[in-house]
Parts: C-alpha cells; sequence; structure tokens
C-alpha cells in the first residue's frame, strides 16, 4: 500500500515539475537572448500569467491613442519567438501545433484568436 | 582645484555642462521620437488630404489603387465575389450631365469630423482617432456592417474570407469591416500615406489642416476645394479641387 503511495506521488510531483520545464520551443530569438545571458522579460512567471492584460492593454493604446512603442508589441513577440524550419528557412506559424504560443495554450485548453487577424510570422528581413 | 571658486570659473564650468547635457538630451529626444510615438495624439492636429483632380489621369489613380493595396495587403482575395471585394480606394468618374465634362476621382474614406460610421456602430469599434483619423477597431467589431450602410461614400468593405500572411503592420481578418486608414502606422512615425507618396505631389497634398504653415492649410486658403456630399455637413478630412 505504502510502496503503491509513493508511486502515485512521485506522479504527481513529477507532473507538476514536468510545465515548470523549460519551454522547448522558446524560438530562436528568444533562445539566443536567453543562451547570451540577457534578462528580457523580468519574470517568467508574471509574463506567463499576465501577457494577455499587458497586450490588451497595449492594443487599446497604440490603436486608439497611437502609442507605437516596443514594449509588449505582438510583432515583438512574434518577431521573437517565432521558429524557423531548417529545411527550407522559412519560419513556422507561432499558432501552428507544438510552437511557442500553441504550446502552452492547447494544454491549458484556451483557444486564441489574435492570429486569425494578426500576421503569424516575422517581417521578412527584420531578423 | 583650489577650494575657493570664484565667479568667472563657476559661470564657465556650469555654462560648459549645461551645453554638453543639453547637446545629449536634445539628441536622444530626437532619435527616440524619429521611430516611435510614445505620448498619445491629440487634436492639436487634423490630419487631411487634398486632391486636385485635374492633376491626376486614371493612371495616377490607378497607381494610388495599387499603392494602397500593397501597402495594405488587400485586393488578393480569391474567394469573394465582386461585390465582396474589399476597396478601400476606388477610382471614381463623375460626368457633368450639362457640359459632358468627366473627372476621375480617388475616393477613400473621407475621414469626416462627424463621422456617421461611429455614430451607429453598436460596439464602438468604429472611431474616430483625437487627429481626426476614422479607424475601425477590429478587436470590437462584431460584423454587423451598420457603418458600411451608414457611410455616404461606400468606402468601408468587409472581410469574406479567411487570410493569412497579412502585413505586419495591417492586421486584417475574416468577420471585420476595414477601410482607409490614412496609413496610421506611417503617419505616427512621421511619413505620408502611400496613395499620396505614389502620386505627384501637387497633385494630392497630405497634412496637418489645423497648422497654418502646412502646405495643405496654405493650398486649401488659396485654391477653390469642394468636400463630397457637403450637404451632410460631416466636415471631411479629404478635400478635392478642380471638381
Amino acid at each position: 500500500m505504502n510502496r503503491l503511495l509513493v508511486v502515485f506521488l512521485s506522479l504527481l510531483v513529477g507532473s507538476v515539475f514536468a510545465h515548470t520545464n523549460e519551454h522547448a520551443n522558446l524560438g530562436e530569438q528568444a533562445s539566443s537572448i536567453k543562451a547570451s545571458g540577457k534578462v528580457f522579460h523580468e519574470s517568467v512567471s508574471i509574463i506567463r500569467k499576465m501577457h494577455p492584460e499587458f497586450l490588451r492593454h497595449k492594443r487599446d493604446k497604440t490603436l486608439r491613442q497611437g502609442v507605437r512603442t516596443d514594449e509588449y508589441s505582438l510583432k515583438g513577440c512574434v518577431s521573437c519567438h517565432a521558429n524557423k524550419n531548417k529545411t527550407n528557412n522559412q519560419y513556422h506559424s507561432v499558432d501552428k501545433k507544438g510552437q511557442f504560443c500553441s504550446d502552452c495554450h492547447e494544454q491549458v485548453g484556451v483557444s486564441l484568436d489574435c492570429f486569425s487577424c494578426h500576421r503569424t510570422i516575422p517581417k521578412e528581413g527584420l531578423l | 582645484m583650489s577650494k575657493t571658486l570664484n565667479r568667472r570659473d563657476f559661470i564657465k564650468t556650469t555654462s560648459a555642462t549645461t551645453i554638453g547635457v543639453a547637446t545629449v538630451a536634445s539628441g536622444i529626444t530626437l532619435t527616440t521620437f524619429a521611430d516611435t510615438n510614445k505620448t498619445p495624439v491629440t487634436n492639436e492636429k487634423r490630419w487631411g488630404m487634398l486632391i486636385d483632380t485635374n492633376k491626376l489621369s486614371e493612371v495616377d489613380i490607378d497607381g494610388m489603387v495599387s499603392a494602397c493595396q500593397k501597402e495594405q495587403g488587400w485586393g488578393s482575395e480569391v474567394h469573394s465575389t465582386g461585390s465582396q471585394k474589399p476597396g478601400w480606394i476606388k477610382k471614381l468618374k463623375v460626368k457633368d450631365k450639362a457640359t459632358g465634362r468627366i473627372s476621375n476621382l480617388a475616393l477613400m474614406c473621407q475621414h469626416c469630423e462627424e463621422p456617421p460610421c461611429v455614430d451607429v456602430c453598436p460596439t464602438n469599434a468604429s472611431m474616430k482617432r483625437e487627429d481626426g483619423i476614422v479607424l475601425v477597431d477590429k478587436h470590437l467589431c462584431i460584423g454587423c456592417r451598420y457603418c458600411m450602410m451608414a457611410c455616404p461614400y461606400d468606402a468601408r468593405s468587409f472581410v469574406h474570407e479567411t487570410l493569412s500572411n497579412q502585413k505586419e503592420h495591417m492586421p486584417r481578418g475574416k468577420g471585420t469591416v476595414e477601410s482607409c486608414t490614412m496609413c496610421v502606422h506611417k503617419v505616427d512615425k512621421g511619413g505620408i500615406p502611400a496613395c499620396v507618396a505614389s502620386a505627384n505631389s501637387d497633385a494630392v497634398i497630405f497634412g496637418d489642416l489645423y497648422d497654418a504653415s502646412s502646405k495643405i492649410n496654405q493650398t486649401l486658403k488659396t485654391v477653390q476645394s469642394a468636400q463630397i456630399r457637403a450637404d451632410l455637413n460631416l466636415n471631411t478630412g479629404v478635400r478635392y479641387s478642380g471638381l
């Protein structure tokens, strides 16, 4: 009985830690920033939890007031977190299965509607 | 350095530092304002356009339309039928029945001061910025198309099909209404709209209607110009001369 409990608990703990693992698909530029030791997002937990609010606040300021800064811009997210297909050197869409955005969103069951209008790959010649 | 600083030395050092700081500071502000707009737009400006129909040939207007398509990424919809196709800017032929005189117009959103599209929008998606540019907030647009019916200029269109690979600065999607944005993404960074850039600089003038030193303000003071459907009292931002 005790052994069973240990197995069960370790599975439970294991699954909790599985979520805190490194993001598998961080994206080309984001990975290189991370590797260089620079800090882009001050706290990973805050950006994970709060990014919808940051983006919503920014979108209203940009569209309605014409404030066009780089902070919390969706363009910035996409250009940093997009992955390239190694064989044909083309970008994968960030909302495609297994890519940065959909990776988490699928896991938590939240559908994503940014990319029915917004461009899913960085602008050509940007990177 | 001696402890007692005389008056002349004090003035010398302080003025040198002030000049230094001022030079550096002005350099910083100039560069940051050049590529990003950090402050909200105000109603001290009102963007407008003056189109001289006498100086525009049909080819010039076609050039303006294709410049708009290229800049904003519309016009390559494959599943939309004729009347469903978007038209942010159109070539229009008007004929005076009495004299038979034909003029060609480039017609787009007129960026009214009193926009009917904003009045009828149930979700506040159709809106006017402080500087007079009329836009659709597609985050709020529910695709009811009241604004399309309210617009006297038929300037708005509805996206009927799923799109991909949109322009980075111009999100477009199925189920929302869209129209000329006066290339707001360029204007906010100090640029001019794509259609204005494609045409002769005398034929289409873009600028701040309120600024007395701007070319558009001075030209409007000297030449006769008209608003289309001026009887509706919408006070449009796009004006025409030579009609």
